[in-house]
């Protein structure tokens, strides 16, 4: 928000918060980057005897992946209903993208469970450590989201509706999901798959 | 930029692009499937099929092809500058000592 | 037709805060003025205890075989020196030019997020008590079979694995006790601090320039303000993910850097450089842009090759982030890597030469007036020519591995970071002077702060050069009789010890200066830049209506013409004119809307340590209590406007807000 009513600003034509949050999601690419190297860097090099990656069940990571991939269309139906003013379908579709998000963290949560029963603890071998926290900094990613926009539902029912300023929230937080799930598309290849 | 502004997509497009991604991820878990018969090529095509999902949704549901030049140039800024540096240090401690 | 709806009024859990005056009035306040004020005396009271750890070093090495300090305190102070000037000196000092220079330089009323602004601040305070909180708290046990079988004094329980925290010497085998930990998450929370002004800084040179202020307008400092917010942007991710590393090697058994997990500690190297490089630029390009700013002022001249130095600073920070390895020349890199990196340390010379030559062609020709920043100013070019040709030595690997570790790169890295970063900042202390407490500072005792810094300056760092050569190994707490190294280095402790004094001479003509001194005129300095058309002190709203802007230096052009040979000339109408500003500063005809104080940056930032007391004593009330920091902070931050609104004015926000959409669905080109 700008301070000043007949102050000039934002010369590039972006809104100055859009613009925060673009940069803030550029430098969130080093962060997961930093993740992902160390990742492939000791992928191979479980070898106190188990391998984790015989335990994974692709099926069930396949099912939570579509869940969060699923997950950005409600988002942006919720952005493109906000657009349209249909405040009643906005927060419908806030809320089924919340309940995606908290879907896939279940999952997530589950596949933790079954992976520490199975004898893999964090600090099991280098690739359990890897796993475990290169995916759990990604599920605290999808918290966080799941909050903000659980948080943006309730300001919307306690009000009957969202606010531009609110509107504007919920382009940051659309943005941060995306990115999230974008993350995710990443991570489910590189972790998963190859 | 005004006649290279487009309008946002309608949500009959959006659920499209969706079905679009759900398709290549069950190409994904497909090929995971039958990594025996297709071979070596797997692993590329696994990394082109994630390539194109990464895009489709920056692109259409973060709306990056509709926005100012600035916010593409920040985020391929970080991508490229993640891209080499982190690629010099997996060489470095992957490959690197076998020089 | 979009409906608007408006944002309900709600009761927030506190009032707002509203004292004008006072220490709540500070606390709570969002000004970016009064923030950067903040950062300078905290910044510069981390320098004074960064500054006693060193002497306190300096006593032990000044005789060989020497006792002042056990080798425990020893490694403890070089370590605390090491982060402190880094993280809690100069970088901080850094973002309080930026935070008081940036908006009024480009013409803004603040920056963009003010209580982000807020927020970066108060978490760089609970960092920097967090880190410190070591000294109360934390242990530094012995290694099994190490160098302590010693009671470990206070002084000593401090993180003591050097600031690079090199593994697995950082880990828990061989660093037991908590006070790593205190490093490894001070650091984490430090950075949140930098990056979080970092996006700040960004978005407000992009999006909060004045009218005709396009980006190859803007003064030098604000260029190299925009280069380190990118150098910051980029590395700070890197280096916190590799922090919690650290934590979770030390806290939760992990091994992602211990060999015997099957971990690589070379990696840590390659991350920590990865952002340890471009943090000697964090450290160096704020000073170049305060030098930029000082030398044509004084030197009566426009900056030679405005341009080349933009380009050049940009360059700098571009080939910044490809040097790193340059630090691991002596550890496992690949003779590839070697080569590599080698040429592009020498190829990063090139932009900082051009640097160099264009302040002196600045110089050249001009009318100088010799007075404290000045000095300054030219002391840090000759300093840092000093520093940056041994920098480049380092490019030369065979020569590299030789010098590593030994006193000879301390030497160099002082000349770079002390001769350079903190000569710079002195300048400007001296230059913005008048502007941020509308007094002159004590131009005598200035020029003796200078003549005393740079004897003493060189004294100590000056022989570190042949005391490396000669093969004196950093971090080692005694060297033996043998060796004659005793001679210069007890030089060197005498430097230091002139550089105490001089730190006082300062300190003594700030504090009288600031109460006592003369009453500076409108522009003391003749100078070039936007922040000068302010009153001194700068008025909370800065200007009182928005300045528009025709060129480079506009102020300067306002004032002076050309004659025929291109000489600069005084307008008749210069004095008219600054009487008029100075009127319109203090007497803004508009009402101006100023973001208001928050207690939620306090709140949100006191969260954090409380989560790192949390990982580190694995206790779930401390967890807690951090968590509802965390999120009575959030939640009022979230809930709260930025501005309180005035009844009356409701209708013409609506407007407003309604302009500011339909701009936003037509984005325009600039």
């Amino acid at each position: 928000m700008s301070d000043a009513h007949a102050y000039p600003h934002e010369p590039t034509g972006v809104e100055t918060r859009k613009l925060g949050m673009w940069i803030f999601l550029s430098t969130e690419i080093l962060f997961f980057g930093t993740l992902i190297t160390t990742f492939l860097i000791f992928k191979g090099r479980d070898f106190p005897g188990m391998k984790l990656t015989d335990v994974y069940d692709i099926p069930f990571t396949s099912v939570s992946s579509f869940v969060l991939l699923m997950s950005s269309l409600t988002m942006v139906l919720a952005h493109n209903a906000l657009e349209m003013n249909d405040q009643e379908k906005t927060r419908v579709w806030l809320l089924a993208t919340a309940m995606l998000g908290a879907v896939f963290l279940a999952g997530q949560i589950y596949e933790f469970t079954e992976f520490y029963h199975k004898g893999f603890e964090l600090s099991t071998n280098i690739f359990s450590s890897t796993f475990y926290v290169l995916t759990g900094f990604h599920g605290l990613h999808v918290f966080i989201g799941v909050v903000l926009l659980l948080a943006l539902w309730g300001i919307g029912q306690r009000q009957k509706g969202l606010s531009l300023n609110d509107g504007m929230n919920l382009e940051f937080i659309a943005l941060y999901w995306h990115f999230v799930d974008i993350v995710w598309i990443v991570l489910f290849t590189v972790v998963y798959l190859i | 930029m005004s006649e290279t502004h487009k309008e946002h997509p309608t949500p009959t497009k959006y659920v499209q692009i969706a079905i679009i991604l759900a398709i290549l991820t069950a190409i994904e878990v497909a090929l995971y499937y039958t990594e025996d018969v297709v071979g070596a090529l797997a692993a590329p095509l696994l990394v082109i099929l994630a390539v194109g999902k990464f895009v489709i949704v920056v692109g259409w549901f973060m709306h990056l092809r509709y926005e100012n030049s600035l916010i593409n140039k920040f985020f391929a800024g970080g991508m490229i500058l993640a891209l080499i540096l982190f690629a010099i240090v997996m060489i470095e401690r992957a490959v690197g000592n076998f020089f | 037709m979009t409906k608007i709806i408006q944002p309900k009024k709600q009761k927030n859990i506190f009032s707002r805060p509203s004292s004008e005056e006072g220490i709540w009035s500070w606390i709570t306040t969002v000004d970016h003025k009064r923030i950067g004020i903040m950062y300078g005396y905290a910044a510069f009271f981390f320098l004074l205890v960064g500054g006693l750890e060193a002497l306190l070093l300096r006593i032990q090495l000044s005789q060989p075989d020497n006792n002042f300090l056990s080798a425990a305190e020893y490694n403890a102070m070089f370590t605390m020196h090491g982060t402190t000037m880094i993280f809690l000196a100069i970088m901080p000092i850094s973002a309080a030019f930026f935070n008081y220079l940036l908006p009024l330089q480009i013409g803004a009323r603040d920056v963009a997020f003010p209580r982000l602004n807020a927020l970066s601040f108060w978490i760089f305070i609970a960092g920097g008590l967090f880190l410190y909180s070591t000294f109360l708290f934390g242990t530094a046990g012995a290694p099994e079979g190490g160098y302590l079988d010693e009671e470990v004094s206070r002084l000593a329980s401090a993180p003591n694995g050097g600031w690079f925290g090199y593994q697995p010497n950082a880990g828990l085998k061989y660093s037991p006790g908590t006070a790593m930990d205190y490093w490894a998450i001070g650091l984490q929370i430090l950075g949140i601090a930098s990056l979080v002004s970092a996006f700040n800084f960004i978005t407000t040179i992009l999006n909060m320039r004045t009218k005709g202020m396009r980006l190859m307008r803007m003064p030098v400092f604000t260029w190299m303000t925009f280069a380190v917010s990118f150098l910051l942007a980029f590395s700070l991710p890197i280096i916190a993910i590799a922090l919690f590393f650290v934590t979770f090697d030390r806290q939760f058994g992990t091994t992602f850097f211990l060999t015997e997990g099957g971990g690589d500690p070379v990696l840590w190297q390659h991350l920590f450089w990865l952002f340890g490089h471009p943090e000697v630029y964090i450290l160096i390009l704020p000073a170049f842009g305060i030098v930029s700013e000082v030398l044509p002022t004084f030197s009566r001249k426009p900056l030679f090759g405005y341009p080349a130095i933009v380009f050049a600073g940009f360059g700098i920070a571009f080939i910044g982030f490809g040097v790193w390895a340059h630090h691991m020349f002596a550890s496992a890199i690949s003779p590839v890597a070697q080569a590599g990196f080698g040429l592009s340390t020498m190829i990063i010379a090139v932009p900082t030469g051009v640097k160099i030559f264009n302040w002196l062609g600045t110089i050249w020709g001009g009318k100088l007036t010799l007075n404290t920043p000045m000095l300054f100013a030219l002391g840090f070019i000759g300093m840092f020519v000093i520093g940056g040709l041994s920098g480049v030595t380092h490019s030369v690997v065979p020569a590299d591995t030789q010098q590593t570790d030994t006193y000879y790169i301390v030497a160099h890295f002082h000349y770079v970071l002390f001769g350079g970063a903190l000569f710079g900042i002195f300048s400007g202390l001296y230059y913005w002077f008048p502007k941020v407490w509308g007094r002159m500072y004590n131009e005598a005792l200035g020029k003796i702060h200078f003549w005393l810094m740079i004897i003493g300056f060189n004294l100590t760092f000056g022989p570190m050069h042949w005391l490396g050569l000669q093969g004196q190994v950093r971090r080692t707490w005694v060297y033996a009789e043998e060796t004659n190294l005793g001679f210069w280095n007890l030089i060197v402790t005498i430097g230091a010890f002139i550089l105490a004094v001089a730190i006082l001479v300062f300190m003594a003509n700030w504090m009288y200066s600031r109460r006592k001194g003369e009453k500076a005129p409108f522009d003391p300095w003749d100078a070039r830049t936007l922040e000068w058309i302010t009153p001194s002190p700068t008025p909370v709203w800065n200007f009182s209506k928005a300045p528009e802007v025709k060129s480079l230096d506009d102020f300067w052009y306002q004032k002076y013409g050309e004659d025929e040979d291109g000489r600069a000339v005084r307008k008749d109408t210069a004095d008219d004119l600054l009487i008029q500003l100075e009127e319109e500063g203090f007497n803004p005809d508009e009402e101006i809307h100023l973001p208001s104080p928050s207690y939620f940056p306090l709140i949100l930032a006191f969260g954090l340590p409380f989560l790192g007391y949390a990982v580190i004593y694995k206790s779930i009330p401390l967890a807690l209590i951090g968590v509802i920091l965390l999120l009575i902070g959030g939640f009022g931050w979230g809930t709260e406007p930025l501005e309180e609104e005035f009844e009356s004015a409701e209708e013409d926000l609506v407007n407003t807000e309604e302009d500011s959409v339909n701009e936003e669905e037509s984005p325009t080109n600039e």
